[in-house]
C-alpha cells in the first residue's frame, strides 16, 4: 500500500513537466534519440542521445566498443538519408559489417588517416555544418578547448551530431556529453556487459554509469 | 583553277557584291506565298535589276578519302575541317565526305578566289597530312552548294559565278556526280542518259514519276531553283578571359574580388549559352616566372558563382604564390550541357531528404575534395569475396564509374559476425604460458569459421577465424593459420 502511494506520486510529480527534480534529470523530456540501449537512455538526459552537438567518448585504447554503442544511431542516421562521415578512422573501415549492421554504405565517406590534423579538423567543422552529414565521427586524441568550441557552434548551425573519440577525458572539456566506456568486469554477465559511464551530460547532475551489453549482434 | 565561263571572270560590279546585304531574312508572313523561296527571289520583286546577280558563292571541297572510314570518324574529321574553313567564312555546311563555305562575302577581303583556295589548301592538306590521309582533295566554286559539289564530285575543279552559267557547266559532267544508287544508275544508262544535260532535255514529269523528286529536287538544288537547307558547322563554345591588375599583388585575399568578377562574366556567358562547367582553371600571372594555375574539377557541372568562388577561396587558402601576381585569366576546359533541377508542381507532402539537399552535399564534397585532395576522400564497399580483406573495398571519391557499378547491387554478406575495423596487416598474436596474448590475454569467444580460397591463385588463404575476448573488454577477430605453421593472427576489431 505504502509502495503503490510512493510511485503514484513519483507518476505524479514526472508527468509535471514545469517540475525540476535534482535527483531524476535523466527523465527529463523527450527530446533525444533513442540510443538503441534501454539502459543508456534511462541515465541520458532527454532519454537518448542529443540532436545536436558534440559528443566524446572516452575509451582507454581504440576497439572497447564505441562504435557498437553508435550503431544504433548510424542506422537511424543513415534511414533519415543523411551521411556519416568517418574523419581519420585508426583502422581500415570493413563494408561487410556496416552491411550486417543495417548501414547503408552508399552514405558513408571515409577521410583517410593520413590527412593532417588541420585539414581533419577543417573538415570536420565543414562536414558538422552540412546539414546533409547526419554524424561526424573522428578520432582526435587532444584537441584545445577553443577548437571544441569551434566545433560545438559548427554542430549546433548544422544540426548535426559530431563525436570524438579519444582516450584521455579532459575535465574542462565544452562538451555537453562525454561518456567513458570502461572495462567488463561483471563476471556473472559472462564478460559480455562493458560498463558506459555518463561523465558529463547537460542536464545531468553527477556522472551516472550502466552496465550494457554491446556486442548485442555479435 | 580551271574556268568553264570565262566572262565570269571580271571583277564583279559593286552592286553585285553589296548584294550580300540582301541575305537578311524577314520573318515569313503566312500571306506572302514566297515565303520559303530563295532570297533571290524576294529581292526580284524589290528591285528586278538585280534578279540575275547571283548573292552567294560557294566553295566546295570533296574528300573522297573518306568514304572508307566509319561515319563517327568522317564526321570527326569533317568537324576538324570545318573549324579550318571557319578562317576564310562564317558559313561553313556539312555534306558527305563533303563541306561547303559561304565565299562571296569575304572574296573583297581575301583579294578573289584564288587567295581564298591557297589558303585553305594549306591548312587542310597539313591537317589531312596529320592524319595519315590522301592530301588531295577536290574543290569547285559556285552559287550553290549542291552545284559545287557536283562540279567538285566531278574532279572539274570548276568555278562558276554565275546562276545562268551553271546549267551549261552542270550539263557537262556524267552522271556518276549524282551518286545513285546501281537501280537508277543502270535506268539512267539504259535510257541513253549519260550526262546531266541529258536530264533536263527529258520532260520533267516523266523523270518525276520515275526516279522520284528526291532526283528532281537534287537537281533543282543545283540550278538554284530550289530552296537548299544548310547543316551549319557550329563552333564548340571557348571561354578564356583575363585581368590585367592595374598594380601587382601579393596578397590572395585581394585577388578574390577580381577573380570574383571574372566568374560573373563566365556564369554570365555560361547562362546565356544554356551550358555550365566541370573543369575550368584559373591562372595568376606573375613577371617573369611561370604562372600559378589552380585547376579546379567539379563532379557536379555547375554554373553557380557562388559555388565556384568557394571552391576557388578553399584552393586559395592553400595556394602560395612565388611571386607578386600581374593578372588572373580563368579558362574553360570542359563545357558541359546544364542540367536544371526539376521542382514538383505540387508540394510533397515528405520531400526526400537524399534529393532535397543533394546539391549541398555534392557542393560540401567537392569543397572537401579541393582541400583534401582526390586520394584522400574514400568510399567504402563491400565485395563478393570470401577472402576477409578483399571483402572491403575503399573506393577514391573522384572514381565516378566505380561507384556508380557498385550502386544498387544486391550485396551479399556472411552471416557470420565481422568486424568494423580492419587491421591492414595482420598483427603476429604471441602465446604465453598457453594463452593467446594482443595487450591482454585473450579467450575464445566463439568459433571456428573456416575460410579457404585464393588456392589458384598461389597466395593460399586457409585459416580458422574465431571472435575472442580480450580481458580489458576488446571484441577481436583472431584467426589460426592452417597449414604447417599455425600462428595465431589478429585481423580486426569489432569496436
Amino acid at each position: 500500500m505504502h509502495d503503490g502511494g510512493s510511485s503514484d506520486i513519483d507518476e505524479l510529480l514526472q508527468d509535471n513537466p514545469a517540475l525540476w527534480r535534482g535527483c531524476d534529470m535523466a527523465g527529463q523530456g523527450t527530446t533525444g534519440r533513442s540510443t538503441g540501449f534501454t539502459q543508456l537512455d534511462a541515465i541520458l538526459p532527454g532519454r537518448g542521445w542529443p540532436e545536436k552537438g558534440l559528443m566524446e567518448v572516452v575509451t582507454p585504447h581504440w576497439g572497447m566498443g564505441e562504435l557498437q554503442l553508435l550503431i544504433p544511431l548510424m542506422r537511424s542516421v543513415v534511414e533519415q538519408g543523411k551521411w556519416i562521415l568517418w574523419i581519420s578512422p585508426p583502422y581500415l573501415l570493413y563494408a561487410p559489417a556496416l552491411v550486417q549492421a543495417g548501414i547503408n554504405t552508399e552514405q558513408v565517406l571515409v577521410v583517410k588517416l593520413d590527412t593532417s590534423c588541420k585539414d581533419a579538423l577543417w573538415s570536420m567543422e565543414k562536414a558538422l555544418q552540412t546539414e546533409n552529414c547526419g554524424l561526424v565521427l573522428a578520432w582526435q586524441n587532444w584537441l584545445p578547448t577553443k577548437v571544441l568550441r569551434r566545433l560545438q557552434l559548427a554542430a549546433d548551425t548544422g544540426d548535426t551530431l559530431g563525436v570524438l573519440f579519444k582516450h584521455h577525458d579532459s575535465e574542462h572539456s565544452p562538451s555537453p556529453i562525454r561518456l567513458k566506456i570502461g572495462d567488463s568486469y561483471s563476471e556473472n554477465a559472462g564478460f559480455n556487459e562493458s560498463e558506459v559511464t555518463v561523465i558529463k551530460a547537460r542536464g545531468n547532475f553527477r556522472s551516472l554509469s550502466a552496465n550494457i551489453n554491446l556486442y548485442q549482434q555479435a | 583553277m580551271k574556268d568553264p565561263d570565262s566572262e565570269a571572270q571580271l571583277p564583279l560590279p559593286s552592286l553585285a557584291r553589296e548584294s550580300g546585304a540582301q541575305v537578311i531574312k524577314l520573318p515569313a508572313s503566312p500571306n506572302t506565298v514566297t515565303a520559303n523561296r530563295p532570297t533571290a527571289n524576294k529581292a526580284s520583286r524589290r528591285t528586278p535589276a538585280r534578279r540575275i546577280r547571283p548573292n552567294k558563292l560557294w566553295y566546295a571541297l570533296f574528300l573522297p578519302q573518306l568514304t572508307n572510314l566509319a561515319p563517327s570518324q568522317q564526321k570527326k574529321y569533317l568537324n576538324q575541317l570545318a573549324g579550318h574553313m571557319q578562317s576564310v567564312s562564317s558559313n561553313v555546311s556539312f555534306h558527305p565526305q563533303a563541306l561547303a563555305c559561304e565565299v562571296r562575302s569575304g572574296l573583297k577581303y581575301f583579294g578573289g578566289i584564288d587567295t581564298i583556295h591557297q589558303k585553305l589548301k594549306k591548312l587542310l592538306e597539313e591537317q589531312l597530312r596529320q592524319w595519315d590521309l590522301d592530301d588531295n582533295f577536290l574543290y569547285a566554286a559556285s552559287p550553290t552548294i549542291s552545284g559545287s559539289l557536283l562540279l567538285a564530285r566531278s574532279g572539274h575543279n570548276a568555278l562558276v559565278y554565275r546562276k545562268e552559267n551553271l546549267r551549261s557547266a552542270l550539263g557537262q559532267l556524267p552522271t556518276d556526280v549524282l551518286h545513285l544508287d546501281r537501280e537508277q544508275g543502270r535506268r539512267l544508262h539504259n535510257m541513253g542518259v549519260r550526262y546531266l544535260g541529258d536530264i533536263w532535255r527529258l520532260p520533267s514529269d516523266g523523270v518525276r514519276k520515275r526516279f522520284g523528286s528526291k532526283f528532281v529536287d537534287q537537281l533543282d538544288k543545283a540550278l538554284g531553283k530550289a530552296p537548299e537547307p544548310t547543316c551549319n558547322y557550329v563552333p564548340p563554345p571557348a571561354f578564356i578571359t583575363s585581368y590585367d591588375l592595374p598594380y601587382e599583388l601579393e596578397n590572395l585575399d585581394r585577388v578574390l574580388p577580381i577573380v570574383d568578377e571574372l566568374l560573373a562574366q563566365l556564369c554570365d556567358f555560361l547562362r546565356r549559352r544554356d551550358l555550365s562547367t566541370s573543369h575550368l582553371i584559373l591562372s595568376l600571372l606573375h613577371e617573369k616566372r611561370d604562372s600559378t594555375a589552380v585547376s579546379i574539377g567539379l563532379r557536379q557541372a555547375s554554373r553557380s558563382q557562388q559555388h565556384l568562388m568557394l571552391l576557388l577561396e578553399t584552393h586559395f587558402s592553400q595556394l602560395s604564390i612565388p611571386a607578386p601576381i600581374i593578372a588572373i585569366k580563368i579558362e574553360v576546359i570542359k563545357f558541359d550541357s546544364f542540367i536544371a533541377e526539376s521542382n514538383s508542381l505540387l508540394k510533397e507532402a515528405v520531400p526526400r531528404l537524399s534529393r532535397r539537399n543533394d546539391s549541398s552535399l555534392v557542393q560540401f564534397m567537392e569543397q572537401l575534395q579541393a582541400r583534401l585532395g582526390n586520394n584522400h576522400i574514400k568510399f567504402v564497399r563491400s565485395v563478393a569475396q570470401h577472402c576477409p580483406e578483399h571483402a572491403s573495398a575503399q573506393l577514391d571519391y573522384s572514381d565516378e564509374s566505380n561507384r556508380r557499378n557498385s550502386i544498387g547491387k544486391v550485396k551479399k554478406v556472411s552471416n557470420n559476425p565481422r568486424p568494423l575495423w580492419l587491421l591492414q596487416d595482420p598483427v603476429l598474436l604471441h602465446i604465453n604460458k598457453g594463452r593467446l596474448f594482443y595487450r591482454k590475454p585473450i579467450a575464445i569467444l566463439s568459433g571456428p569459421e573456416r575460410i579457404e580460397t585464393h588456392w589458384w591463385s598461389g597466395a593460399d588463404v586457409c585459416r580458422d577465424y574465431y571472435v575472442a575476448r580480450e580481458s580489458s573488454g576488446s571484441r577481436l577477430w583472431i584467426y589460426q593459420e592452417k597449414g604447417s605453421v599455425k600462428k595465431w593472427y589478429l585481423h580486426g576489431i569489432f569496436a
